[in-house]
């Protein structure tokens, strides 16, 4: 068995796999009932929203000028994983449509499933040493260098969104969309634990 | 904060939660997709297959024989705990596809996804001390009286599932079944480490 101290490359491999095809699973959902989110992710969905634009491409962009904060303060292998990870999603949120697709899909349950699916992809990114970008970059910066719970942070973060959210969709639309930024963030603020899961 | 080295009550609740709700959903494309797959999940769908019967009421059939064996072993409260997860995960299979009705899905897509998600609901149901019952609690009791390893008994009993599966299902759905299993064997084998999450 491999060092229970660091993981290998490998195994940071497939927890970034792993995280990116739930995110953008998870991104599916999320779209696929006109729903917002928090977050870096739920900007670049609001955008995509207001401008029509897919959101793979707007993520991706929006992301561009985190790399220099997180090669500054997080060093150069955080940035290099989450630049992986974010790109994994930015193209799978462009592929997955083709291949998945639902009949019908309640939107309490479709947002539950999506900020379970998100909670976790987060989560195994987290300890495998990358993000999603962003505000997260920021987020785990603090939780890190000033003890702040990350999970406080987003919800700052996606408090500011949610408010420029009902310019954009219904006001029924964004209270359901907060149930799923409420579990997302649940997930994290309970389950991301250093002390818990020890691998680096 | 929680201790390190005990999750709370909730903290199990959670995760378990989490198990439940991502095994219902990998459950759901399963058997939307018509897959099979390993132990006492394979074991429901085939006999589903054979007798025309809901899958989620033969899952929950089968795995209650087990429910007294693992009452003998662990103790009530452990038993307890196993049924509450299975009739949940039952319940939740059954009245999922009301709420979320699958359209087309690449098979090739769905085989990995099916994996992933079975692989991160049996990691949380192991880390927060749940169990889904059925059929691993009889090769542990097998491993006791006769010396037999469990985890052998567990492959085997695989190799029969698949075989018997090879009876009534077409090649490629096989293949794609096999694939999903693949990834979920994987999965466990490299993130389930007590050396890496220390919480119990």
């Amino acid at each position: 068995m491999t060092d229970p101290e660091r993981h290998t490359l490998i195994e940071d491999a497939q927890g970034i796999v792993y995280g990116a095809t739930m995110a953008a699973f998870g991104i599916v959902i999320l779209t696929h009932l006109g729903l917002v989110t928090g977050q870096t992710a739920g900007l670049a969905v609001l955008i995509s929203y207001a401008t029509g634009w897919s959101f793979g491409p707007v993520f991706f962009v929006i992301n561009l000028p985190f790399y220099l904060l997180g090669a500054l303060r997080m060093g150069w292998q955080f940035t290099a994983k989450t630049f992986t990870a974010v790109g994994l999603l930015s193209g799978l949120s462009l592929w997955l449509p083709s291949q998945v697709s639902f009949a019908t899909l309640n939107p309490i349950v479709g947002v539950v499933l999506f900020g379970f699916l998100s909670g976790s992809a987060l989560l195994a990114l987290f300890r495998h040493g990358a993000s999603l970008g962003g505000i997260g970059i920021v987020a785990l910066m603090l939780q890190d260098r000033l003890g702040w719970r990350a999970g406080w942070v987003q919800l700052g973060f996606d408090a500011i969104l949610f408010t420029l959210a009902f310019a954009v969709i219904e006001a029924r639309l964004v209270l359901i969309s907060f149930l799923g930024a409420l579990v997302v963030n649940l997930v994290i603020a309970i389950n991301h634990r250093r002390d818990r899961y020890v691998a680096t | 904060m929680t201790d390190p080295n005990r999750h709370s009550p909730l903290e199990d609740v959670q995760g378990i939660a989490f198990g439940v709700t991502m095994a219902a959903f990998g459950m759901h494309l399963l058997t939307h997709m018509g897959f099979v797959t390993g132990q006492t999940t394979g074991l429901a769908v085939l006999l589903a297959h054979m007798t025309g019967l809901p899958f989620p009421a033969v899952y929950f059939a089968v795995t209650l024989p087990f429910l007294g064996l693992g009452w003998r072993r662990m103790g009530a409260r452990f038993a307890l705990k196993t049924l509450a997860t299975t009739a949940a995960l039952s319940l939740l299979v059954m009245v999922l596809p009301r709420w979320a009705e699958l359209g087309r899905i690449e098979p090739l897509f769905a085989a990995p996804l099916i994996g992933l998600l079975f692989g991160i609901a049996a990691l949380a149901a192991i880390r927060h001390g749940g169990s889904f019952g059925g059929l691993s609690v009889l090769w542990i009791e097998l491993q006791d009286r006769t010396g037999f390893p469990a985890g052998h008994a567990q492959l085997l009993s695989d190799v029969l599932i698949f075989a018997a599966a090879a009876l009534i299902l077409p090649f490629d759905t096989l293949v794609y079944s096999f694939l999903g299993a693949a990834v979920f064997a994987l999965f466990l084998a490299i993130n389930h480490r007590r050396d890496r999450y220390v919480a119990v």
